[in-house]
Formats: structure tokens, sequence, C-alpha cells
């Protein structure tokens, strides 16, 4: 008994005892992750900024200058009252947390694929991969949403409301919270992808369809009946729709209990799983990358 | 038993191989049905105490570099236990775990914090790193602007000067040029006087008997000797000989 429980704990604690003792090391992978990706180029970071800039535009070009009917998006989060707001601060503060998502779940599968190095050559802590690179995508997205924050306040400030809220702060709950969740996605995925090519092949493809499925360009609230609930399925719907709360809805998380619920039982099946396919391939990974 | 370092003890290792990419991936979720191995080592105990220089001989596929990477701590075993106390500095593939866009500087402290040592120490050897390398003003260039001499340089310096408990070397392994190689040997022989404990991989006899006074034969995953120099080299000479005169026959 005591010996299938030690074997429990080992198993169940073996991602944080990885990390005990790199932490400055993490910090200083993650600095170089970042660096690296945009290295070489004329405008270096900039690019991290230009592209989902061009995104957004696009985006808001198809929408709301092409598709002309879709100007306002109408929300009614339950209350008597809906509500709307313009297409682009609507779509705006919904897709800054999905390029973290996209490129946590691309990149984040491919993640130990090009960094084997340190998988087949060193002995190294191989979960903490997924958590440097993970940050550097962090720090790309703290910016891009400093650089949101800065339009919230304008469009409140233009709107005539004042320019902070109290609903604001729970940026610090839905940001560490969407860190962690696609952390934890990552421990299944990216062992997955190493072993297989196939598998990531298979997340980049059924990639774009995932954005189309999720309420970023329309409100994911609208539908009735059972289409309702299957949104609600949908973690990155939870995510957009935080940041909205948090912006736009002045809203509190826990004010729409179902969703949150369904999100935190996701969050939980997702770690576990998480834990169980990292210890699972962990080992057999210097023999197949 | 207290000043054992390594100890193997029942230690086997089974590669499955896939006969396709589709097998592979069926495996992800389906334990495969009487796949393909190869057994790289198979029930391999030993033990080696602080202190002692052992050289490992075996042909190619014997299952020398399988076991070189469970005691670097790279590579797991399916069954048995390995234990090994101490830092591990490997001078196998000396390139091998360097960030490429950091500066040789940082890749020091890289190569330390995997080790598990503290900044305080690291800062203490990073001079002595530098000035083995022989890299100059270049430390603090990134590493991929470097010559894939200067790089084994870096590696090799690192690897020497942590202070290693064990040291694993390659017999094959080609630093720079003849000066350089000279100081190498060098420093490998000044770590070997200073008590550290050294795993020396070989096809030939003459090195292995220079340096370590016992050996292990591996065949096909298998200890098939493992003692005195003299001794373990005789029935691994036999061997081929025996093999030689198959052939011929």
């Amino acid at each position: 008994m005591s010996k299938s429980g030690n074997k429990f704990v080992e198993w169940i604690t073996s991602i944080p005892n990885e990390h005990k003792g790199f932490g400055k090391q993490i910090m200083l992978l993650s600095k170089n992750e970042l660096i690296k990706t945009y290295k070489g180029a004329v405008i270096g970071p900039l690019w991290a900024v230009v592209k989902p800039a061009f995104t957004v535009f696009v985006y808001w070009f198809a929408f709301s200058v092409g598709i002309k009917k879709l100007r306002d998006v109408g929300v009614n989060l339950g209350g008597p009252e809906a509500f709307s707001i313009d297409f682009f601060t609507f779509m705006f503060v919904g897709i800054i947390p999905w390029f973290f998502i996209q490129d946590s779940i691309v990149q984040g599968s491919k993640t130990l694929r090009t960094n084997r190095q340190f998988i087949t050559k060193v002995k190294f802590p191989v979960s903490t991969i997924l958590t440097y690179t993970g940050l550097s995508r962090l720090y790309v997205h703290l910016f891009l949403a400093i650089i949101m924050y800065g339009y919230v306040v304008f469009h409140r400030v233009a709107g005539g409301l004042p320019p902070v809220s109290v609903y604001d702060l729970q940026f610090f709950l839905y940001c560490p919270l969407m860190f962690m969740f696609f952390l934890a996605l990552s421990w299944s995925t990216a062992p997955m992808a190493a072993f297989s090519k196939d598998f990531e092949s298979l997340i980049v493809s059924v990639m774009s369809g995932i954005f189309w499925l999720s309420g970023i360009m329309y409100d994911s609230y609208s539908f009735k009946g059972f289409l309702k609930y299957a949104m609600l399925i949908n973690p990155i719907n939870f995510f957009a729709n935080g940041y909205r709360n948090c912006f736009l809805y002045n809203r509190w998380f826990f004010e729409y209990k179902t969703e949150f619920v369904i999100f935190m039982v996701e969050f939980i099946v997702v770690f576990i799983l998480g834990i169980y396919n990292y210890n699972r391939l962990r080992k057999k990974l210097p023999d197949v990358l | 038993m207290s000043d054992t370092i390594i100890r193997f003890k029942n230690v086997s290792k089974t590669y499955i191989l896939y006969k396709n990419d589709q097998a592979r991936f069926k495996a992800l979720f389906i334990k495969p049905r009487n796949p393909k191995t190869n057994r790289a080592l198979n029930n391999v105990s030993f033990e080696i105490a602080r202190g002692e220089s052992v050289g490992i001989v075996g042909d190619n596929g014997a299952g020398k570099s399988t076991l070189l990477k469970m005691i670097t701590g790279v590579a797991f075993p399916d069954e048995g236990e390995i234990f090994v106390d101490g830092k591990v500095a490997a001078l196998l593939e000396l390139t091998a775990g360097f960030s490429m866009e950091m500066t040789g500087r940082e890749n020091i402290y890289l190569k330390g914090y995997i080790l598990g040592l503290e900044d305080d120490y690291i800062k203490e050897i990073e001079e002595q790193i530098i000035e083995f390398a022989e890299l100059g003003d270049y430390i603090d260039q990134p590493v991929r602007t470097y010559s894939s001499g200067m790089k084994m340089r870096l590696g090799f310096a690192i690897n020497v000067n942590i202070e290693p408990d064990v040291l694993v070397i390659d017999e094959a392994l080609a630093v720079g040029d003849a000066s350089f190689k000279r100081k190498c040997k060098d420093k490998i022989k000044e770590i070997i006087e200073a008590g550290t404990t050294v795993l020396y991989v070989s096809h030939t006899a003459s090195s292995v008997k220079e340096i370590c006074p016992r050996s292990i034969y591996l065949r096909k995953g298998a200890v098939i000797y493992d003692g005195n120099t003299e001794d373990t080299l005789k029935v691994y000479n036999d061997y081929k000989e025996s093999v030689k005169n198959k052939k011929k026959k």
C-alpha cells in the first residue's frame, strides 16, 4: 500500500519537482526564447505587434466594411436589457486572448520537437521546456494586452465613461488561468506530438476551424437551446468572454456560474490528463526524438 | 557500501521499432501487440566505487551508448534500478545542449543550472572556463557565430571545470587542433589524478589500458566480463579472433 502510495505521490509531483530550483534557468531561457523569435528581423520585436495588428485589421475590414450587416454586436447577458457594442471593440478584446491561445496550442505542441537537444543530449527537466516557451509567449501577450487596455481606456473616455473600472482587475485572474490551462494542455499534446508527427499535423490543421467555432468574431452567448450549452464546453469561449467580462461587460467571473463551473471541471480534467500523459511518455521521449 | 558512486541493478532496456509512422501514431493510444524490439541492455548489473576508473569496451551496438546515456540521465531503463551519486560531466557530444542564440557566457550559466550549480559557484569558475576555452572576446557573442572548434572547446571547458564527481569520456572525441588536444589530455589526466570517477569508452585496447585498471566488456547488451583490464581485453580479443576465424571458414 505504502509503495503504491509513494508511487502516486511521485507521479503527481513529477512536474513541480522538475521545476524546483530551476526558476532562474526558466527565466533566462524564456528571455532567450523571446529574443530568438524576433532576432535577425529589421524591426525585431515590432513583429509581435505588426502581425496581430494586421490580422485585426483584416477581420475588421471583412466584417465591418465588407459584410456591412455586422456593425454592432448585441449582447444579452441574461438580464432584461440587452446592449450593443461596436464590432471592432467586441472583436478586439476577444481576439487578444485568442492570439495567445492559438500560439500556445500550435507552438506548444511543437516545442519538444524543436528543443530536442535538451531531451536527447543532456539531462534536463523536460517539463520546464514547456514552461519557458509558454512564458515567452506570455510576455508577448502581456504587451498586446497593454495596447488593448490603452484602446479600452480610450474607448471608455470617448463614450463618456470613467477610464478604469474595478472589473478590470479580473485580468489578473483570467490571464494566469489561461496560461496555466494551456500549459497543462501542452503536457499532453507536446509529448504526443513529439512521438508522432501526424498528431502535430492534426493539431495544426484543426486550428483555423477552432477559431471559427469559438466566440471570437461573434457572441457565443447568443445561441439558444442546445447550442448555448455546447458553446460553454469550449474553453476558448471562457477566456474570450472572460476578457470581455473585464473590459466590456462589467461582470464578475462568478456571475455566470454554469460557465465558470464547466470551465473549472475541464481545467481539472486537462490538468490530470496532462500529468498522466507526461508521465506516461516522458521516459520514452529520448528514444523517439 | 557508502562509497559506491554508480550502481546498476538488473538494468534492461528495450527499444521498440515501429514499422512506420502509422504504427507509431497508433502506439500513442493503444499498446502495440508483438512489436519488433531491440534489446539494447539485458540485465546489466555492476557497481563502481568513488574514484575508480573503469573502461567500457565492446563493438558497435553492444549497448555502450545506451549505458552512458543512462549514467548521464538522458535515457531511462525499462527495468531495474540505476543509482548515480553526484555531478556527471560527459565528454560525449560537447556541443549538445547549447542554446545557439545565447552568448557563450550565458551558455556557461545554462549548463551550470542544468547541473544544479548555484550562481555564486558558476561565477567563480566562469573565468577559468573562458580562459581554458581560449575564446577571448567571443565569449559575449552568440554561440551560433562560433566555429565548430570553438563550440567544442567551450563544451569541453565547461565540462572539465565544474569539478564533476563522474567524468564520462568517449575516446572518439576530437577537440580542436593538436595543441588544444594536448591541453585536454593533460586536463583529463589531472582530473583522474584528483580522484574523480572516470568512465572511459573505447573500441581500442591500448588507450583503455593506459587509463583504467578495471574494464567492463559488453556484447549485445549483456556484461560478458567485468574485471581487471588485462583479462577483459583478453576475453574481448579472443572473441574477436573467434569471429574472424569463423568468417574465414
